[in-house]
């Protein structure tokens, strides 16, 4: 049977320290429980996943904010590599970045993307991301083996 | 007319009746024989004064023949020439296709004009735009090769150059679009977040002074945005395809519905054509044309027509508005990017639109120009290739 979680674990991959606080800021608005985990680049972000070395006790995140240009490993080589892992592909990816570019739009989406935001210059609207993950919150309720792994 | 050297009287022929056939044989094959002396000796003064290399060379690749033009490009004297092999001209990588195309000419194949590159005696490496023919005695037997060349070199390079541009200019459009939105996102959010959190501790001016960071902030973006789409007419275009404009219209006032029906603004049409173009463009270029009639509109509802005609293969489109009309002596002036002839508040825009309507026809070889007198409305024209059903890729 379903078994609620009591707080959602967000992993923001972000290097804009700037808007990593204003995700933050815009996630202390919501009504539902999270804690935000936020890594500056993308082999950050892999050592976090996969649990490597200072990152060995973290808990699996149940939804992944990634921004696209990152320093080291880019948001498009993160995120191939999350959708191949058997492990890691069933966590959903929020594409969150200033590109507007619809080759990055396209891309993303190839590789399985499950949604592309595009960071609003305007706070209302970036609370609606928010509200986005709310509802990235409760598909994840709904699927049976989210949390089993 | 061309000389003719027979002194002799005309001979008129006839029938048994009396009745003139002919002229004497004799003179008239002198005469023809003459004619194509004549065209053989202007013939000759072409190719030596031609601008492009006209040579001949043997199948060994010895140089048997210099023109003036030749001369010129690469800089061996017509005596130097005679005395060397057209190997001297080739360039290391072009040795085999030299090879190559004397083989296949010899075994008799007809080789249309390549292009390859030659070397100047200064040692400059030119880009030339090659016809090569086999050449033959009176008796058929193959006596080496005639071969023109023309200097693409220049032209090749300015094409190269354009590209680099239209890549760069895509590239600072890319580095505009990302990096310089992060910082601008930056001060708009904040500023939001400061009223949104502290809005009871602000005074009317604070909040004022907020409104005029975050309209700022915003303004930038679309500008940003804008020049984003403008420099992408060139690299981000696809291929021309049959359009029909009626349904890329459709999709233009589609578009635009809130604007439309915020205005009351009645827009008709006549039928329209197909046209070969990228059909994004397209709406792209309606939706700037129809946009600006809604905005620029005068006391009267907003009415827009947009009508076609057909001339030359090509097709005339032209966008009609009722609205407040342009003085001509702006008329060179909207097609500039980031020109306005209002202030922001009467009339919001960046001043992209049009430079971006004028880019894309441009782009598919067409014109766009303006007809209109202040408080007369405005009529928009422009040109597009006609979309014939050959031109339709299978």
């Amino acid at each position: 049977m379903k078994q609620l979680v009591d707080v959602i674990e967000i992993l923001l991959v972000e290097d804009n320290e700037g808007d990593a606080r204003l995700t933050q800021e815009a996630l202390t608005e919501t009504k539902v429980a999270n804690k935000l985990h936020w890594v500056e680049d993308g082999e950050e972000a892999m050592e976090f996943l996969l649990r490597k070395g200072k990152h060995a006790n973290v808990p699996r995140p149940h939804v992944i904010l990634l921004d696209l240009n990152l320093p080291k490993k880019d948001g498009r080589e993160v995120l191939a590599e999350i959708k191949k892992d058997p492990g890691l592909r069933r966590i959903p990816v929020v594409i969150l970045t200033a590109s507007e570019a619809e080759t990055d739009i396209l891309k993303t989406y190839d590789l399985h993307a499950n949604c592309y935001i595009t960071k609003p210059i305007d706070l209302d609207q970036f609370l609606k991301v928010v509200k986005a993950i709310e509802s990235f919150w409760l598909t994840i309720v709904k699927l049976p083996n989210s949390r089993s792994l | 007319m061309p000389r003719r050297t027979s002194q002799r009287e005309k001979e008129p022929r006839a029938d048994d009746a009396g009745k003139p056939i002919g002229i004497a044989s004799t003179e008239r094959d002198m005469t023809a024989r003459n004619r194509e002396a004549e065209n053989l000796r202007r013939l000759a003064t072409v190719v030596k004064d031609s601008n492009d290399a006209i040579t001949i060379q043997d199948f060994e690749g010895r140089i048997t023949a210099w023109n003036r033009g030749a001369e010129l490009m690469y800089g061996y004297s017509e005596e130097e020439a005679l005395a060397r092999n057209i190997k001297q001209l080739t360039t290391p990588g072009k040795v085999e296709e030299q090879e190559d195309f004397t083989r296949r000419l010899i075994a008799g194949e007809a080789i249309t004009s390549f292009e390859t590159q030659r070397v100047t005696k200064d040692g400059r490496v030119l880009d030339v735009w090659m016809t090569v023919t086999k050449l033959v005695d009176d008796a058929g037997k193959p006596i080496g090769i005639a071969s023109t060349e023309r200097d693409m070199t220049a032209r090749k390079r300015e094409a190269e150059n354009l590209e680099r541009s239209n890549k760069e200019l895509e590239q600072f459009a890319y580095v505009a679009s990302h990096d310089l939105q992060e910082p601008l996102r930056m001060v708009a959010s904040y500023t939001q977040l400061l009223e949104r959190r502290y809005k009871d501790q602000l005074d009317d001016t604070a909040r004022e002074f907020i409104a005029f960071a975050v309209d700022g902030a915003s303004r930038m973006q679309r500008l940003i945005n804008d020049l984003l789409a403008y420099s992408r007419v060139h690299t981000r275009a696809g291929e021309p395809e049959l359009v029909e404009l009626s349904h890329v219209l459709g999709q233009a006032r589609a578009n635009l519905a809130t604007a439309i029906e915020e205005s009351g603004a009645l827009v008709t049409n006549d039928e329209l054509p197909v046209v070969m173009a990228d059909p994004a463009q397209m709406v792209s270029v309606f939706q700037n044309l129809i946009g600006n009639a809604v905005k620029f509109r005068g006391e009267e509802p907003p009415h827009v027509h947009v009508s076609a005609r057909e001339r030359d293969g090509w097709v005339e489109i032209s966008v009609r508005d009722n609205g407040i009309g342009i003085r001509e002596e702006h008329h060179d002036r909207i097609f500039v990017i980031f020109q306005r002839l209002h202030n922001r508040k009467d009339y919001p825009g960046t001043g992209v639109g049009l430079a971006l309507c004028k880019r894309i026809i441009e782009r598919h070889g067409g014109r766009i120009s303006v007809d209109s007198e202040e408080g007369k409305g405005t009529t928009l024209t422009f040109t597009l290739p006609e979309g014939r059903q050959e031109d339709q890729p299978t």
